[in-house]
């Protein structure tokens, strides 16, 4: 038998006894590297070709043995703690709208509600067992397609308040496709850099011609902690400064601009006049704000809040407008007191700071700068809906993941949480692809071991022994 | 001097782990080192050595890393982590307990023996 055949006889051995087919190429790998080490000890002691590799396969021990104990260290992994907050956030969501809907009248259905719940399930687990490096091996498909989608979208939708509104959905993926042309930026300079503002101008366009200025907001932060990210590992191979000079400086004009306009007297500009002093404009924009200051100032810790008279109505449902979908935290805080904002805060706190830190373990780029962009696209989310229903209005809420309305926004996330999910359960084993520059760095000529290597290639050896 | 195979087993965890204490190693690197500091009394089999590895992996106490050696083959580093440290720091406690009992209890038969 061919020495090199034995070696891979014993792998394959060992390989049909791991179950985990992900995790068999990476294991492999680091047994082949010790079977061929120590064979070459063995050489260096003067054992014959054949002798060597017999004594180094014997020396790794039975391949079933040695399979099973691999195949028992390596098992996927669900995160439960993160399954079972997002199952909580879920079936919390359904208990609430159905306090908040029996205190409204609507076509609001609890079947309806729990089988939403149900397929959005479904679609986490097809997402769960999903495999994410698609984004970072294809990213220009994936962002095409998505931004063939939005498009698509933009056709098919019901207008809110003048917006596409079907558009917000893809673009809330766009995140997540970015980090897989972040990832594909490897080593690209500043060109690369670049090249990924270029990419990001294709979801920020589509968020102003929705116009949604919440789904800009949202979406420019996620994009902005990843590509940041991106160059504190040093991904685009720059030095840091500049890369985030590169970056901040653009972005600090961009978000100057509002200050501009908040000179002039648009409806911009009492929008954000309104967020620095709202009683300045108690019956115009501010009236939102002040509504929401006075219930707030109505409700108790626990228990209803004491009552309140706008307009002559009192029926809290009927002063305040959308508590299902985007002011469902206040009437709830007004319903049952501060409790429930401070449990949904800490339940969602909890859910973040969980995931950050799974992200933060993550050792392949692709798997960190994945979930990176999910923990902020779910993140921002809620900061942004949380701090509108606390009555700062900057932005009109979008959603409060899985919980307040909308099944097109709980299947959304629950796509996004899947897909978080699979990074973690399979993230170990990812490794990013080979370093181009490693390749180009080497040297013409080594010496090594008592051989010179003359690099012709970056592929072709010649080995002399001396 | 063959040793029993049991009393190696059970500390083979720490022994790696102290290895590891001192430097990175790639799995080969910690076989070798292991027979050099054990004068062979120590013959950890690679087949041990992987599974454990890896499970020491995903319990946290280790993590490891790609590194392109100089004759540029890709070798997989390990690494003690923060909470290695404790886990060996306990564990040479645990050891130094039970060592002391046995050569207590040892040291009485010897005397009784004389």
């Amino acid at each position: 038998m061919q020495q090199p055949d034995k070696i891979a006889e014993y792998l394959k051995t060992v390989s049909q006894q791991i179950r985990w087919k992900k995790a068999q190429p990476v294991i492999l790998e680091e047994i082949e590297g010790h079977l061929t080490d120590q064979r070459n000890a063995y050489l260096r002691d003067g054992f014959a070709e054949e002798t060597a590799t017999d004594k180094a396969i014997a020396e790794m021990g039975d391949p079933v043995v040695v399979g099973e104990q691999l195949d028992r260290a390596h098992r996927p992994r669900p995160d439960w703690t993160l399954l079972a907050l997002t199952g909580t956030m879920l079936i919390l969501g359904i208990v609430l709208q159905t306090f908040v809907n029996s205190a409204v009248e609507g076509e609001w259905l609890l079947e309806r509600q729990v089988i939403w719940a149900g397929i959005a399930f479904i679609v986490m687990t097809a997402a769960y067992f999903a495999d994410f490096t698609v984004i970072g091996k294809y990213p220009k498909i994936v962002f095409s397609i998505l931004w063939a989608v939005t498009i698509l979208f933009s056709f098919f939708t019901e207008e809110i308040n003048g917006r596409a509104s079907n558009m917000t959905y893809p673009l809330l993926l766009f995140p997540t496709a970015f980090a897989g042309f972040t990832y594909s930026m490897r080593n690209k300079g500043y060109f690369g850099l670049m090249l990924c503002g270029a990419a990001f101008l294709v979801p920020a366009y589509l968020s102003l011609i929705m116009p949604s200025l919440t789904t800009l907001f949202i979406m420019s932060v996620s994009c902005l902690i990843i590509l940041t990210a991106a160059v504190l590992k040093g991904w685009f191979g720059t030095k840091r400064l500049p890369a985030m000079l590169i970056i901040y400086i653009p972005t600090a004009v961009v978000l100057s601009i509002p200050f501009i306009i908040s000179i002039g007297t648009g409806y911009r500009a009492m929008r954000l006049k309104t967020l620095l002093n709202p009683s300045s404009d108690p019956m115009g924009a501010g009236f939102m704000v002040s509504l929401i200051n006075r219930i707030l100032s109505h409700s108790r810790f626990i228990g209803g809040g004491s009552p309140l008279e706008v307009f002559g109505v009192t029926e809290i449902t009927q002063i305040l407008p959308e508590i299902n979908t985007d002011f469902m935290l206040t009437y709830l805080t007004h319903r049952f007191g501060w409790i429930v904002l401070i449990g949904i805060i800490v339940l969602f706190s909890a859910f973040i700071f969980r995931a950050a830190v799974l992200c933060k373990k993550q050792k392949s780029v692709l798997g960190f700068l994945t979930s990176t962009a999910i923990v902020s696209t779910f993140a921002m989310q809620s900061i942004v809906y949380i701090a509108s229903n606390l009555g700062f209005l900057l932005f009109s809420p979008l959603s409060l993941p899985l919980i307040s309305s909308g099944w097109k926004y709980i299947i959304t996330n629950m796509l996004l949480i899947g897909f978080m999910l699979s990074v973690f359960r399979t993230g170990t084993l990812v490794k990013d692809k080979a370093d181009a520059a490693l390749v180009n760095t080497k040297r013409f000529i080594k010496y090594n071991n008592g051989q010179i290597i003359i690099n012709l290639k970056s592929n072709l050896h010649m080995k002399m022994r001396i | 001097m063959p040793i029993d195979k049991s009393l190696i087993t059970g500390s083979t965890t720490m022994l790696i782990l102290k290895l590891l204490e001192e430097s990175d190693m790639y799995g080969y690197q910690m076989i070798e080192e292991l027979n050099r500091k054990s004068k062979n009394v120590f013959e950890l089999k690679a087949g041990t050595l992987y599974p454990l590895l890896h499970t020491l992996e995903q319990k946290g106490l280790v993590t490891s890393y790609e590194k392109t050696a100089d004759n540029a083959r890709v070798r997989k580093y390990y690494s003690i982590t923060k909470k290695g440290r404790k886990f060996l720091r306990d564990k040479k406690e645990e050891w130094k307990t039970f060592s002391s009992a046995v050569n207590d209890v040892l040291g009485g038969i010897i005397y009784a023996t004389a």
